[in-house]
C-alpha cells in the first residue's frame, strides 16, 4: 500500500496507510495491557492414570480491568482461553496428557492473549513447583483379586469358620488346591475355583509383589497390582501391600487406597524412603 | 504479525459475515470507478456466500477447481474489454472481482488474514480517482469493519456482538492518529514515481495542445475545478482576467496544434500594472502552468515566512510567445507564486513569428479565404481590417452558443456562411483564418477567462466551464490581444458563461448566475475543499520540505528526523499508557491509594504478604511504627470497609479519610529511619 501511495503520489492513500498504522500501533498497546496486571498462581493438581490426563488448577486474577481471550498454555498443545471480569479471579483447570507413571510437573506455563486484533501476541512465561501423580495404568481386563494366601492361617481360618460359598470363577494359576472345585472337574465341566463370603464382611487381602507371576516385569505388575487396589475399592476389602523396598500395612479407605497407588506410581521407593 | 488462530478450523458463519461485510463495503468504494458488470458481478460473488446456504454451494474440492477457472475467465474479459491488461484499471477492475473470489474460497483464518489484505488494498485504490473529503469520510466506516472483522478472525464473535468490536475499533483508530498523522507529515515523499506510470494513471480534464470545433465547448460543460488563485492585492476586474494557456499556431484546416518546437522568452516588463498571485493548480496532466496575461516573472514556489520559495525557474520556463511550461505534466497538484502585468499586449520576439504564424493550408476553407482576401482590398490597414472582422460578428446574426450545428468539411467556411453558431473555439479561429489569409500574423491562444470570487475564502476559483480560446495578431511587433467572443457576446468576459448563453441552454451549474443558496452553499464548501486540496490531498514533496522549515527543521539530517519520529512515538505509547493506567487507577480511588501505602511500606521494609488483609497488616504496620499505631488502623479500617463494607452514602466521606491518612503517612524513608527494627 505504501509503495502504491508512493508511486502514484497518492496524499490519502498514505493517510489511509498511516492510519491503519496507527491502528496496529494502538493494537499492540491494547494487547499489552490485556496481559499485564494479570495475576496468575498455582493452586493444585489432580491425579491421574498413565495414559489418561492429568489436570492442574490454577487461578487466574485481574487486578485491574476485564480482560479479554487470556490464553493458558502448557508446553504443550493444551490451552485455556479465559475473559476475566473487573477485579475478578477464576479458576483455569489445565489438562495435559500423562504417558508415564511417577510425579509429573506442570512445567513451564504460557500466559498469553491476542486481543483485541490478532494482530499482536504478548506472552509471559510462568513457572510453577506444581506437580500430580500419575498412577500406574491399571491392566485391563485385570484378573480377579487374587483369593487370599493359602499359607497363612488367618485366612484359613476365616474361611473354615465363617465363610459362606458365594459362587464359582474361572481356575486362575496360583489359586490354592482347597478352594478348587474339585466336583465340577470331576464332572468334567472344566476348572473352577470356590468364592467365599465372609459373613464379617469381606475378607482382607494381601497384595503382594512376590504372589504375581514369575514373568511380569515390573510395570505389568505395578499395573496388575494398580488394577487390583483400584479393585480392592469396588468391593470394600482391606487389604495390605508388599513389594520390595515398601511395605504397607493392612488398611482400607481413601487415604490407604491413594498412599498405596502413589506407592506404586513412584515405585521403585527412593532409598531415603 | 501473527495470526494467532489455529489456521486450519474452518470459519463460523459470523466469521464469515464479518469478512464479507468488509469486503462488500471497500468493493463499494471503488463500485463507481469500475466497469458495471464488473462492479455487479464482484459484489454478486460475496452475495452468494452470504445468502446461500453452505450446502447449496459447490462443495469445496470442487471450488478448488472452479475459482481459478472463474478468475481467469474474468481476467481474459477484462484484457479484452480494455485492450490491454497491465495498467491501472483493469488491474482495479481485476482486483474488484478477485477479492470477491477469494471470499467464496475462505475456508480458515489464513485465508480469511489474505482476504483483509486484499480488501484493504482494494479500499486504497479508490484513491487513484477520488481523493476528495467525501471519499475519506467513506473509508472511516470501512476501518471499522476492518477492525471487527480481525477481532472476528481472532476468535468467532457471538451474533449478537458486533457494537462491542466496532467501538473498540474506533478507539483505537483515534488512538492511532497521532502516529497516522506523525508519519503522513514526517514519512518522506517521492518528487516522482517509482515506477513509469501507466498512461492512463491520470484521467485528468483540462486543455490540451489540439483544438478542435467543439473541444473547448466540451470542456466548458464541467464543473470541476481548474485552479485557485490568492490575490496580492484585489482581483483584477473580470474583462482583464485572461489566464493564459497553451498557445496554438499551426493550422490544418479542421484543428489547431501548438508549435512542435519552442524558444525561451523574457519575461514582459513589470510596471504599476503587476499584481502577484498565488495559484493552486489541480493536475491536469500537461505540462501548462496558467498565468494571468502577461507574465512579468518566472513561477515561483510560494514564499512563507521570511524564506524565499527557492529560485525562480526552478518550477517552469517561459516560451517565447508567453506560455509558461513545466518540466513534466502535472500529476500532482501544484502551488506557485508569479507576478503579471496586466496588459493586451506584448513584444514580439522577431520576424521568425511572422513566418510561423501565417500557416494556411492553401486548398481548406476556401470561401473564408477568399471573403479575407476582399476584405483586405477594401480597407486600408491591418487594424482597420481587424476592426471590419469583429463588427461583421458583432452585427452580423452570430450566435454563441455551447450548441453549434454541425459546421461541415470545411469548419471554417461552415461557421462563417452557413451556420454562424458556434462557441469561443469558433470564433477564435475563424478569426485567426481570416487574418492570417489576409496576410497579417496571428494565433490561438487558450486558457481560461474570469473565475469566481469565493466570498468565504477571498480567493478566486477557476473552473473548466471558464475555459475559453481567443486571438493574438501581430501589428507592428506588438502581440496584440483581440477576443472575437467579446465582439458577439460581450457579457461572457464580463459575467462569465451563464450570462452569454442564449436563454434555456445548459449552462454548467456554477456557471449560472443567480446566487441561490444552494450556490451559496457550494461556494462555502468549495472553501473548505480548497484547504483540503492544499493541505491534505496536495501534501507532496514541496509541501513537505516548507513544513519542515517551517517547523524549524529544515536543514535537520534523515537520521535526525527518524530519531525525532521514533522518540514521538515512544512518548506516544507512554502517554497513552499513563492515561490507561489512570483511568483504570480512578475508577478504583480507594484501591489506588491501598496500593500507595503497600508500595511505601514495603519500601521501608514491612512487605505486606500476599495472603494479609488490610486490618492485619495495618496491625502490623503499627506494631512496627508504634507511632504512628492511631494512622495504620484508620488506614486499614477505611480502606476494609470501603472494600468489604456494605454499600453505603459513606463512601466519599470514607475515601476522604483515607485519602487524609496516607497523605499523613511519612515518607518510606522517614519510616525506614524510624524502624526499630
Amino acid at each position: 500500500m505504501l509503495v502504491a501511495s508512493m508511486n502514484y503520489a497518492l496524499s490519502l492513500g498514505f493517510a489511509l496507510t498511516f492510519l491503519i498504522a496507527g491502528l496496529v500501533a494502538a493494537a499492540l498497546l491494547h494487547t499489552y495491557r490485556n496481559l499485564h496486571g494479570v495475576a496468575i498462581s498455582p493452586i493444585g493438581a489432580g491425579e491421574a492414570f498413565a495414559g489418561t490426563e492429568l489436570s492442574f488448577t490454577l487461578s487466574l486474577g485481574s487486578a485491574g480491568s476485564a480482560r479479554r481471550g487470556i490464553v493458558v498454555a502448557t508446553a504443550g498443545e493444551r490451552s485455556v482461553s479465559v475473559d476475566l471480569a473487573a477485579g475478578a479471579t477464576q479458576l483455569v483447570q489445565l489438562v495435559a496428557e500423562a504417558p508415564r507413571r511417577g510425579r509429573q510437573a506442570l512445567g513451564r506455563v504460557t500466559l498469553w492473549t491476542d486481543f483485541p486484533l490478532g494482530l499482536w501476541r504478548g506472552w509471559a512465561y510462568v513457572h510453577f513447583p506444581l506437580s500430580g501423580i500419575v498412577y500406574p495404568a491399571p491392566e485391563a481386563p485385570a484378573p480377579p483379586l487374587p483369593l487370599g494366601n493359602e499359607g497363612s492361617d488367618a485366612h484359613k481360618n476365616v474361611h473354615a469358620a465363617d465363610a459362606e460359598l458365594a459362587g464359582l470363577r474361572d481356575y486362575q494359576r496360583g489359586d490354592p488346591l482347597n478352594r478348587i472345585a474339585w466336583k465340577a472337574v470331576a464332572r468334567g465341566a472344566g476348572w473352577y475355583s470356590k468364592q467365599f463370603e465372609g459373613a464379617g464382611g469381606r475378607g482382607a487381602l494381601e497384595l503382594a509383589w512376590a504372589d504375581l507371576p514369575p514373568g511380569f516385569d515390573t510395570e505389568a505388575r505395578l499395573s496388575r497390582l494398580t488394577a487390583w487396589v483400584l479393585a480392592t475399592e469396588r468391593e470394600a476389602r482391606a487389604f495390605a501391600l508388599r513389594a520390595p523396598g515398601l511395605e504397607l500395612a493392612l488398611g482400607h479407605g481413601a487415604a490407604h487406597r491413594r498412599a498405596a497407588l502413589t506407592a506404586l506410581a513412584l515405585y521403585p521407593p527412593e532409598r531415603a524412603q | 504479525m501473527i495470526f494467532a488462530a489455529a489456521p486450519a478450523t474452518p470459519l463460523a458463519r459470523t466469521q464469515l459475515a464479518w469478512l464479507g461485510a468488509l469486503v462488500l463495503l471497500a468493493q463499494l468504494t471503488v463500485a463507481s470507478h469500475v466497469l458495471p458488470w464488473i462492479a455487479g458481478s464482484g459484489a454478486a460473488l460475496v452475495l452468494i456466500r452470504f445468502v446461500l446456504s453452505p450446502d447449496r454451494l459447490p462443495s469445496p474440492r470442487l471450488r478448488r477447481v472452479l475459482l481459478p477457472v472463474l478468475a481467469f475467465t474474468f481476467a481474459v474479459a477484462i484484457r479484452i474489454k480494455f485492450g490491454y491488461f497491465l495498467a491501472r484499471d483493469p488491474c482495479v477492475d481485476f482486483l474488484y472481482v478477485l477479492v470477491g473470489i477469494k471470499y467464496l474460497e475462505t475456508r480458515n483464518a489464513r485465508d480469511g488474514g489474505l482476504l483483509v489484505c486484499l480488501a484493504v488494498f482494494l479500499l486504497l485504490t479508490q484513491f487513484f480517482y477520488a481523493q476528495t473529503i467525501f471519499a475519506a469520510l467513506l473509508t472511516l466506516p470501512v476501518l471499522l469493519v476492518l477492525g471487527g472483522a480481525l477481532a472476528a478472525l481472532r476468535e468467532a464473535p457471538a451474533d449478537a456482538e458486533w457494537k462491542a468490536p466496532l467501538q473498540r475499533t474506533g478507539r483505537m483508530i483515534l488512538q492511532g492518529i497521532p502516529i497516522a498523522a506523525l508519519l503522513f507529515i514526517f514519512f518522506p515523499r517521492l518528487a516522482g514515481p517509482l515506477w513509469g506510470m501507466p498512461a492512463d494513471a491520470g484521467a485528468h480534464t483540462g486543455l490540451s495542445e489540439r483544438m478542435a470545433p467543439g473541444t473547448i465547448g466540451a470542456l466548458s460543460l464541467s464543473d470541476e475545478v481548474a485552479f485557485r488563485v490568492d490575490f496580492e492585492a484585489t482581483a483584477p476586474p473580470p474583462a482583464q482576467r485572461y489566464w493564459r494557456g497553451p498557445v496554438l499556431a499551426r493550422f490544418d484546416g479542421e484543428a489547431w496544434t501548438a508549435l512542435s518546437y519552442l524558444r525561451r522568452g523574457e519575461p514582459v516588463r513589470a510596471s504599476a500594472r503587476t499584481i502577484e498571485y498565488t495559484v493552486t493548480l489541480e493536475p491536469h496532466g500537461q505540462r501548462w502552468l496558467f498565468a494571468l496575461e502577461h507574465a512579468a516573472s518566472l513561477p515561483s514556489r510560494p514564499a512563507t515566512d521570511a524564506t524565499s520559495g527557492g529560485p525562480p525557474g526552478d518550477l517552469a520556463l517561459l516560451t517565447s510567445d508567453q506560455q509558461l511550461l513545466a518540466k513534466s505534466p502535472l500529476m500532482q497538484s501544484v502551488r506557485y507564486t508569479e507576478r503579471s502585468t496586466l496588459g493586451d499586449s506584448f513584444p514580439s520576439t522577431g520576424n521568425i513569428e511572422r513566418r510561423e504564424n501565417l500557416q494556411l493550408p492553401r486548398d481548406r476553407n476556401p470561401r473564408t479565404i477568399e471573403r479575407a482576401r476582399e476584405l483586405r482590398a477594401g480597407v486600408g490597414s491591418d487594424r482597420a481590417l481587424i476592426a471590419a472582422v469583429l463588427s461583421s460578428f458583432r452585427s452580423e446574426p452570430f450566435v454563441y452558443t455551447l450548441t453549434p450545428s454541425p459546421v461541415g468539411d470545411e469548419p471554417v467556411d461552415g461557421f462563417l456562411f452557413d451556420t454562424r453558431r458556434g462557441f469561443c473555439e469558433h470564433y477564435a479561429s475563424a478569426f485567426v483564418v481570416i487574418l492570417r489569409a489576409a496576410g497579417i500574423p496571428a494565433r490561438v491562444v487558450t486558457g481560461y477567462q474570469g473565475g469566481e470570487l469565493n466570498p468565504d475564502g477571498g480567493y478566486l476559483i477557476v473552473r473548466q466551464s471558464d475555459a475559453h480560446a481567443w486571438a493574438e495578431a501581430l501589428l507592428d511587433g506588438v502581440w496584440q490581444r483581440f477576443d472575437p467572443t467579446a465582439a458577439v457576446a460581450p457579457s461572457r468576459i464580463e459575467r462569465g458563461l451563464g450570462a452569454a448563453l442564449p436563454l434555456g441552454e445548459y449552462v454548467p451549474y456554477m456557471a449560472q448566475l443567480d446566487m441561490t443558496w444552494l450556490k451559496s452553499l457550494r461556494l462555502h464548501w468549495d472553501a473548505i475543499n480548497y484547504q483540503w486540496q492544499r493541505g491534505v490531498v496536495g501534501f507532496n514533496v514541496d509541501r513537505q520540505r516548507d513544513l519542515l522549515r517551517d517547523l524549524g527543521l529544515g536543514n535537520a539530517r534523515h537520521w535526525e528526523l527518524v530519531a525525532l519520529v521514533a522518540g514521538m512515538i515512544t512518548l506516544w505509547g507512554v502517554v497513552l499508557l499513563a492515561l490507561a493506567r489512570r483511568r483504570a487507577l480512578s475508577a478504583d480511588p480507594a484501591g489506588a491509594l491501598w496500593l500507595r501505602v503497600c508500595r511505601r511500606l514495603a519500601r521501608a521494609g514491612l512487605r505486606r504478604s500476599p495472603e494479609e488483609g488490610p486490618l492485619a497488616y495495618a496491625q502490623r504496620a503499627a506494631r512496627r511504627w508504634p507511632q504512628w499505631a492511631a494512622l495504620f488502623a484508620r488506614i486499614g479500617n477505611s480502606y476494609a470497609l470501603l472494600r468489604y463494607g456494605p454499600e453505603s452514602e459513606q463512601r466519599t466521606k470514607l475515601i476522604a479519610a483515607l485519602r487524609e491518612g496516607v497523605a499523613q503517612l511519612p515518607g518510606a524513608r522517614k519510616l525506614r529511619t524510624q524502624s526499630p527494627s
